[in-house]
């Protein structure tokens, strides 16, 4: 730093001496560094995405009635914006997986001839009981969300 | 801090031994200007709130949709949701009017001081161009939100030029990109705001600063004849003797520092008058509905009341009219004298028409 350290005299105590002209260095520099912080907080907080509205997301939602989703087959639904894949299988019923593969993030399918969830990218396959990974690259199964019928109707809550 | 400074030193090195930024930064900076210039830095200042507005404006655009179905909904969205969302629409608004504001007191301070006279004739035509520039991007912008306002005072505004004898019809359409204002008209406006007029305006900005760098601030006090002092700004010192350079002071740091204290000042202005009356937003746009007393922004206000208390061919011809001359005036203005006294005539006018206008803009806010 540029803090002069000077001896006194014949004392022994020494005392840092700053001279005004880098007093008014340091305000300056200060003073443009706030400037800078100022202009560049609004700016940064502006750029970084704004956290979803509240109210509407997060919930359930109905996804369709049980003839949507006849013994054998599956589709993709969006669920608060986000896609989910509801099957129905002979072995596991109804259940609900995100449609996101773990891979890379391509939307998955229902494979109807081999009765596993298929992901057209990579060709990722997936357990429609467990969501778990049957082949291909993915690194983790989907994740299973809940799903409750009530009376006719399907629903998937988020999360 | 030696060895940082050191570090610095051989980065500027090793640029200058590659661009010559040292010769560079010299030519710009190591020039000379009157004594006797008093700009009251409106130039610098108008400059400032451009690039205020260009930042704000690259901002904005991040979160603005530009459709009639969603814009109104996205402004909603920056002013709520969006961190800082209120206070860079609302610095983007108030910059808009005080840039409007110091391009014209910087027209005025150049009119009365004389310094669109020779040699510096392109410099003011230039510079009357940004002004019809800033006023584009000023009617533009306006209709942007899609409220009540914006599209209210946009359908008024372009019917203006739908009064111009021949071109008129033709011209609305053009304007508006139909016959009434749509979705096509909110997105060749929104293309034209962002787009055509930033682009536009920063190559006739280039020129403007170009012309000003290559002949240097005018006296205001000189004398028909005399060369006593030096004008021009680069070059200026190869060529000033001592003697020759009494009357002059160096643009750097001199004149920088003080512009760089008035932006400063500026900036802190910007941030109470955000902070004290932050933008709205009205009603979403309703085109069955037209609202009360609508009225185009301040600076429309004097054209707005012309148009009221004429006919409308008069009412759009007079304002087309007085900006070529406005552009032209080096030329028509043939007076070689500075001095007020010595151009009552052109001071006169010049009053005149400021007291009209004014009048007029009051007229128009009142009435």
């Amino acid at each position: 730093m540029a803090v002069n350290i000077q001896s006194d005299g014949g004392s022994n105590s020494q005392v840092p001496e700053v001279s005004r002209r880098q007093l008014v260095n340091y305000l300056l520099g200060f003073s443009l560094v706030a400037t800078a912080v100022g202009v560049l907080t609004p700016v940064i907080g502006y750029l970084w995405p704004p956290g979803r509205p509240s109210g509407g997301g997060g919930g359930r939602a109905q996804v369709g009635t049980t003839d949507d989703f006849p013994v054998g087959q599956g589709k993709v639904v969006p669920v608060n914006d986000k896609p989910v894949i509801v099957v129905n299988t002979p072995q596991g019923g109804l259940k609900a997986f995100s449609a996101i593969c773990t891979h890379l993030g391509c939307i998955t399918e229902w494979d109807q001839t081999r009765q596993f969830i298929l992901c057209p990218c990579h060709d990722g396959r997936f357990n429609a009981i467990t969501g778990a990974v049957v082949s291909g690259p993915p690194p983790a199964p989907l994740p299973q969300l809940a799903l409750q019928v009530e009376g006719d109707a399907v629903y998937v809550s988020e999360g | 801090m030696g060895a940082r400074k050191s570090m610095v030193l051989r980065v500027w090195d090793w640029l200058e031994g590659r661009y010559q930024v040292r010769s560079m930064m010299e030519g710009l900076l190591h020039v000379e200007i009157p004594r006797t210039a008093r700009t009251y830095y409106f130039g610098g200042l108008t400059l400032f709130f451009f690039m205020v507005q260009a930042i704000t404006g690259i901002l904005l655009a991040i979160y603005y949709q530009p459709t009639p179905e969603a814009a109104y909904g996205s402004i909603l969205f920056i002013m709520n949701q969006v961190n800082f969302g209120w206070l860079i629409r609302s610095i983007h608004a108030w910059s808009a009017n005080l840039m409007i504001i110091y391009c014209v007191f910087h027209l005025l301070r150049v009119f009365f001081q004389a310094a669109y006279k020779p040699p510096r004739e392109l410099t003011w035509v230039v510079g009357v161009l940004l002004l019809l520039l800033t006023l584009g991007f000023g009617f533009t912008g306006y209709l942007l939100p899609w409220d009540q306002r914006a599209y209210w005072a946009t359908t008024v505004g372009s019917e203006a030029a739908g009064a111009l004898p021949l071109v008129g019809e033709k011209l609305l359409v053009f304007l508006r990109g139909g016959t009434t204002v749509t979705a096509r008209t909110l997105s060749r406006f929104f293309g034209t705001h962002v787009l055509v007029l930033p682009l536009a305006f920063a190559g006739v900005l280039l020129v403007h600063l170009v012309l000003l760098h290559v002949q240097g601030l005018a006296d205001p006090t000189r004398k028909v004849g005399a060369k006593a002092v030096p004008e021009m700004g680069a070059g200026s010192t190869a060529k000033a003797g001592p003697q020759k350079r009494v009357g002059l002071l160096p643009f750097f740091p001199n004149y920088v520092l003080d512009e760089f204290i008035a932006w400063y000042v500026m900036l802190a202005v910007l941030i109470i008058l955000v902070s004290l009356r932050p933008v709205g937003l009205a009603e979403p746009a309703d085109p069955l509905v037209t609202p009360e007393h609508i009225k185009p922004e301040w600076y429309f206000l004097f054209v707005y009341q012309f148009f009221k208390v004429v006919p409308r061919v008069v009412g759009v011809l007079v304002p087309i009219i007085g900006g070529f001359l406005l552009l032209l005036l080096p030329f028509l203005d043939r007076n070689p004298h500075a001095e007020p006294r010595r151009r009552p005539f052109a001071i006169i006018a010049g009053v005149v028409t400021v007291i009209v206008i004014v009048a007029f803009s009051i007229w128009g806010l009142l009435s």
